[in-house]
């Protein structure tokens, strides 16, 4: 089941990347992702205990399940895989990712085609969706929901808009094919009734009738190029998808950084082929270059590690308590470095906000969801687990470096004018949360640092998802020309500002159990950690700030003319972003079962 | 006074290789193939002795001159497989040309066997000497790059026997086992000089700074097979040099530990700074081959502690291991890149040097008469290349021939002009007028061509592109050309336990690389298809199986490297 969880996606990568000129590759791509989450999922069967007992003169039984094959026995390669609670929850959260991904791709795709079909007809083929598929979009977002179901219903309706729509959309063909908004409806946002005369700023509507009359799929992939759903997309996904899984589930130090390593060219290649074709390159290369350079002093850290302990088995050495004295220090500081790099931390963070903008949405998904993933989970079980001596006294280093990063990551986003590089930026606080807990090294930090790790993976994807869809209806990230979304797509406003709660950390959210326990468990090692502490309850008030602000820009205010006559949720996106709204409110309702996994996990 | 008797059974594979050789010299149009099976001969020969016991011979006292065991006849057979590598890609050539290869064969084969310094030195000469005559390819700057070779060969070769030299006067021994005993209580000024001297010549082979800029001159114009040659066997035979002669004979010797350091660190800043500016495909990879070479002397700079010297063993292991993953790969990458490229030697003798000059048709003599006197050697080496050439068949210049085979020779010469004026963008991306950026292709552009010329090539040769791709980005060291990740790890896992500060150079080293190896990846990749030629469709995918197969079975090359004393 193990080497499943890594081989499904590997196989599917191959097989869709040979396919891909047939139209199904996509949905072989989705079905290999599937297939690999379901692995991942059935991985909890018939576990041990949890606990280690000594058996043969070894310690074994902690890990869920282990196989070990050999490889380059020279080389301390052996491929060698493991889960446990800790891993296991990332690696789940990596292929749901994964799927979610993969379907995004294979419905941008579907709705490609027939667009192309249905172009000369002036169908609106973006949200022709089967009104069933929306009984799958079941996350509890009552209203929203309902007036998604609504909003298809209209837009199955080409050009005969009901007079209510025409409205307050005006005559612009373009908007009244996307699919209208009932605005006066929308009982999510509290003020109700906007006057019809405030559309007048909507503006001269045969002026932004071009801007939205792109003829094909003006609800869907607007700027980017033909080949923007392409099935190598997806092949390079399910690639990030092995890569990553294989990073979480080894068990062997050199089996980690080649793992660590095939992250690299699947992700540059997404960026470089798949991204924004202004900034594409350079991020890439950005990319590229960081994460090598972060790479190789984390191999040269592990490696370090490995000729001290004389095994490169990542439990045996944890549960023999990390490498001796007079090496931690080295080996943490770099395979903190390395990871840093990764995670990423204030001041190596430069390359994220460049490769998150450029990237295309299912890579600023992956990127946040799971490459971030990688370096706080190595970080937290790798670098904490190798060299705990080295850990603890580098750690004031690693919080301060922390805390700066919480609070200019939240100041830098207060006055960012671009939607996807906020919420890029925003990530850059999340990990120093992250990281700070680590830093501070009870029970209580380790525990909120896994748990806000991993509702960062949930609720920063969401947010990637939802701006890649506003971005592609209204062809701007740009917080001033955008407004009045509440008014516009009233579902999407609406889980735009449920993600963004969820970010700030609401409580009964899943932000909220790691940022407040870090403050938490900062606070609890007193002295100047109580300064730290109250730095990152400072940065947890810039992160309500900045988000409430990018709010206030998107759904709040006027209907701006770029965001006129977008179309709303549809059943397909609602399907994808489902799992992970329901996902975040699990977290935040009952947080409870993740906990109890991390105690019994391995560190 | 006792005759010894001699291993023959060690020296097989030897023997095969110096047969295939004088074989290839007389058998007229068969050369070829008594080349390719000799030597493929001598590499099965090579791996059969391997496999069986560890065999020594020509001993003096304990140590012995002549050693068999499992690392030498593994560089053997990599030798000699190598060699038929490049005989595969050559096409058709004048028997010379065969005979000089398998010499040149024959040579390494001896140097992987050699454990004492004059032997060494006999070896890696004769593994050389025929280069010289190789790299030269007929006309002006391919005579330029035989003067080159020819003179930087001389200098590195002097230099290390100078080393040698002194070694002996240290040690008043030769063998490589013999100089670790002998120089403990040796002149520590004497060793110093001796070691730096020795290295600094062997390193001359590895492409490795200081002496390193002969490479991408020789490299960027000698033909393509011969570059694989050189890029490949050649600086395997650097490697393996330098590393029997550390570990076998200065492991205990500090500053020999300090010069490979110094030899290493000014290799990487070098070869990487020099390879960012390239926008040749040959100089790019002869650029990043210096940066390699780097990387593979750094695990022996070791020694130069106290506490790396408890690891010399591993040391040179990883040093060795590293060299022939790399050698595979950049031999991967020549030999893709050779079948892609137009065949500019076929049978074109003097006219391919200087495209633009048109009145070369008839003649070899006239490509060659005009050349200075100072280099005399080349050209008359150019004269033997293209005797030799005349003599082939398929060469349309038979002697005496019409002049409409004149004219096709002509027009055969134009083919390096072509692929600058089939991609525009080349010429516009290097700014200024294309007239002017023809003209300098034409001069300066060896067979190799221009990066930008591969564009696309995935779509115009998917095997050949896909080899090359995989040696690019195992050079570079990333999965999934596992191939290269082994051999970072192999150097990294060294240096991590007794040279941090090293491991940190070989890394930023890598990240450097990176800048110049993703690119040409994605040209690979991406841009319209222009034609290419795909020839040596078997040879390449050979190259491209062992490429995969150490990617999947490192142990296999990491057995065999994994030196002893």
């Amino acid at each position: 089941m193990l080497v499943l969880a890594v081989a499904l996606p590997a196989v599917g990568a191959l097989a869709v990347w040979g396919l891909r000129r047939r139209p199904e590759a996509h949905w072989i791509g989705a079905g290999a992702a599937g297939f690999g989450f379901a692995a991942v999922a059935l991985l909890p069967v018939g576990r041990g205990s949890g606990a280690w007992f000594a058996a043969d003169g070894e310690l074994t039984g902690g890990w869920w399940h282990q196989v070990a094959i050999d490889w380059a026995p020279s080389l301390h390669l052996e491929f060698s895989l493991a889960v446990d609670g800790i891993s296991w929850t990332l690696a789940l959260l990596t292929a749901l990712l994964g799927v979610l991904c993969c379907v995004h791709n294979a419905i941008g795709a579907e709705r490609r085609a027939a667009d192309l079909l249905g172009a000369d007809r002036s169908a609106s083929a973006p949200l022709q969706v089967p009104a069933g598929t929306f009984e799958t979009g079941g996350p509890p977002q009552g209203p929203d929901r309902v007036l998604g179901l609504r909003t298809g219903d209209r837009a199955s309706a080409p050009l005969q808009e009901p007079p209510a729509t025409v409205e307050t959309e005006g005559p612009s063909p373009a908007a009244s094919r996307a699919g209208g908004v009932p605005a006066g409806r929308d009982p999510a946002s509290g003020s109700l009734q906007e006057p019809p005369g405030s559309f007048a700023t909507g503006g001269p509507f045969p002026a932004a009738a071009p801007v939205h009359g792109v003829p094909a799929g003006a609800a869907g992939d607007g700027p980017e190029s033909t080949e923007w759903h392409s099935p190598v997309l997806t092949a390079l996904l399910l690639a990030v998808q092995a890569a990553s899984t294989l990073v979480f589930l080894a068990d062997n130090l050199v089996l980690f950084f080649i793992a660590f390593e095939a992250v690299l060219l699947p992700m540059w290649a997404i960026i470089h082929r798949y991204g924004d074709p202004a900034a594409r390159r350079r991020a890439a290369a950005k990319f590229a270059l960081f994460t090598v350079a972060g790479s190789l002093l984390m191999a040269t850290g592990l490696f370090a590690a490995v000729a001290d302990t004389g095994t490169a088995d990542l439990g045996a050495i944890i549960l023999h308590g990390g490498v001796s004295g007079d090496a931690s220090l080295l080996v943490f500081a770099l395979l903190a470095l390395g990871f840093a790099v990764k995670a990423p931390l204030w001041p190596l963070h430069s390359w994220l906000p460049d490769a998150h903008t450029a990237a295309p949405t299912v890579g600023s998904v992956l990127l946040a969801g799971v490459l971030l993933k990688l370096g706080t989970y190595g970080l937290i079980r790798v670098a904490g687990g190798l060299a705990p001596d080295g850990a603890a006294a580098a750690a004031p280093v690693l919080a301060v470096l922390a805390a700066l990063g919480i609070l200019v990551a939240g100041l830098v986003c207060l006055r960012l004018p671009e939607i996807k590089r906020l919420i890029a930026y925003s990530s850059v606080g999340h990990m120093g949360f992250v990281v700070l807990a680590f830093a501070a090294g009870t029970e209580a930090g380790i525990r909120a640092a896994l748990f806000g790790n991993l509702a960062h993976g949930l609720v920063t994807p969401l947010l990637f998802f939802l701006a890649g869809a506003l971005k592609a209806r209204t062809h701007t990230g740009s917080l001033a020309a955008l407004g009045g979304l509440r008014l516009a797509a009233p579902a999407l406003a609406g889980l735009l500002g449920f993600a963004a709660l969820a970010s700030l950390g609401l409580p009964g959210l899943a932000g909220f159990w790691g940022e407040a326990f870090t403050v938490y468990a900062a606070a609890e090692r007193g002295g100047a950690w109580l300064a730290l502490a109250a730095a990152a309850a400072f940065g947890a008030f810039l992160a309500a700030a900045y988000l409430l602000r990018m709010l206030r820009h998107v759904s709040h205010g006027p209907v701006a003319p770029a965001a006129l006559g977008i179309g709303d949720v549809s059943g397909a996106e609602a399907a994808v972003w489902a799992p992970l709204v329901a996902g975040t409110l699990l977290l935040g309702l009952v947080p409870g079962p993740l906990l109890d996994l991390f105690s019994e996990g391995l560190l | 006074m006792r005759v010894q008797a001699i291993d023959h059974a060690a020296m097989l594979p030897l023997y095969l290789a110096a047969a295939a050789a004088v074989t290839a010299l007389f058998a007229g149009r068969f050369a070829k193939g008594a080349c390719a099976i000799g030597l493929a001969a001598a590499a099965a020969a090579a791996v059969w002795v391997g496999l069986g016991p560890d065999r020594a011979t020509f001993a003096v006292g304990e140590w012995h001159s002549y050693v068999a065991d499992d690392a030498a006849m593994g560089a053997a057979a990599l030798f000699a497989a190598l060699a038929v590598l490049v005989a595969a890609l050559s096409g058709r050539r004048g028997e010379e040309y065969w005979f000089l290869l398998a010499a040149s064969a024959a040579g390494g084969v001896a140097l992987a066997g050699a454990r004492d310094l004059i032997t060494l030195i006999v070896a890696l000469e004769t593994l050389t000497l025929p280069l010289y005559v190789l790299v030269t390819r007929p006309g002006r700057d391919g005579a330029e790059a035989g003067a080159v070779f020819l003179i930087a060969s001389v200098t590195s070769s002097a230099t290390a026997l100078m080393g040698a030299a002194l070694l002996y006067a240290a040690s008043g021994t030769v063998h490589l086992g013999g100089l670790a005993a002998g120089l403990g209580g040796a002149h520590a000024g004497l060793t110093a000089a001796g070691a730096a001297l020795l290295l600094a010549g062997l390193a001359f082979k590895l492409a490795a700074a200081p002496l390193h800029a002969w490479a991408p001159l020789v490299l960027e114009r000698a033909p393509l097979p011969v570059a694989t040659y050189l890029a490949s066997a050649s600086k395997l035979g650097g490697a393996v040099a330098v590393t029997w002669v550390v570990h076998f004979g200065l492991s205990g010797t500090a500053s020999a530990g300090v010069v490979v350091a110094v030899l290493s660190t000014a290799s990487i800043a070098v070869g990487n700074l020099g390879a960012l500016v390239q926008r040749r495909t040959v100089s790019l990879l002869a650029w990043s081959g210096i940066a390699h070479a780097g990387y593979a002397l750094a695990p022996l700079a070791v020694i130069a502690t106290a506490a790396g010297r408890d690891q010399a063993g591993p040391a040179a292991s990883a040093a060795f291991a590293y060299a022939v993953f790399f050698v595979l790969l950049e031999a991967g990458a020549f030999a893709a890149l050779t079948a892609v490229r137009p065949d500019t030697e076929g049978g074109l003798a003097a006219a391919t040097g200087r495209p633009l000059r048109p009145a070369t048709a008839n003649g070899t003599a006239s490509g060659t008469a005009d050349f200075p006197s100072d280099t005399g050697l080349p050209s008359g080496t150019g004269d033997l290349l293209a005797s030799g050439e005349r003599r082939t068949p398929g060469a349309g210049l038979q002697p005496g021939g019409p002049p409409e085979s004149g004219l096709q020779a002509s027009a055969g010469n134009a083919a390096p002009l072509d692929p600058p004026r089939r991609t525009p963008l080349a010429a516009l991306q290097s700014g200024g007028p294309r007239e002017s950026v023809l003209q300098a292709d034409a001069v300066n552009v060896g067979p190799g061509g221009r990066i930008a010329e591969l564009a696309g090539l995935w779509k115009a040769a998917p095997l050949p592109a896909a080899v090359l791709l995989f040696a690019v980005i195992g050079l570079a060291g990333l999965p999934p050309a596992l191939a290269g990740t082994f051999a970072k790890v192999a150097v990294l896992e060294v240096l991590a336990s007794s040279a941090v500060w090293l491991a940190v150079v070989v890394a930023a080293g890598a990240v450097v690389g990176l800048a110049y190896y993703l690119p040409l990846a994605r040209v690979l990749l991406v841009g319209r298809a222009g034609r290419a030629p795909r020839r040596f469709a078997v040879a390449v995918a050979l190259a491209g199986l062992a490429l995969a197969a150490v990617s999947l079975a490192p142990q296999v090359v990491l057995d065999f490297t994994a030196l002893s004393r």
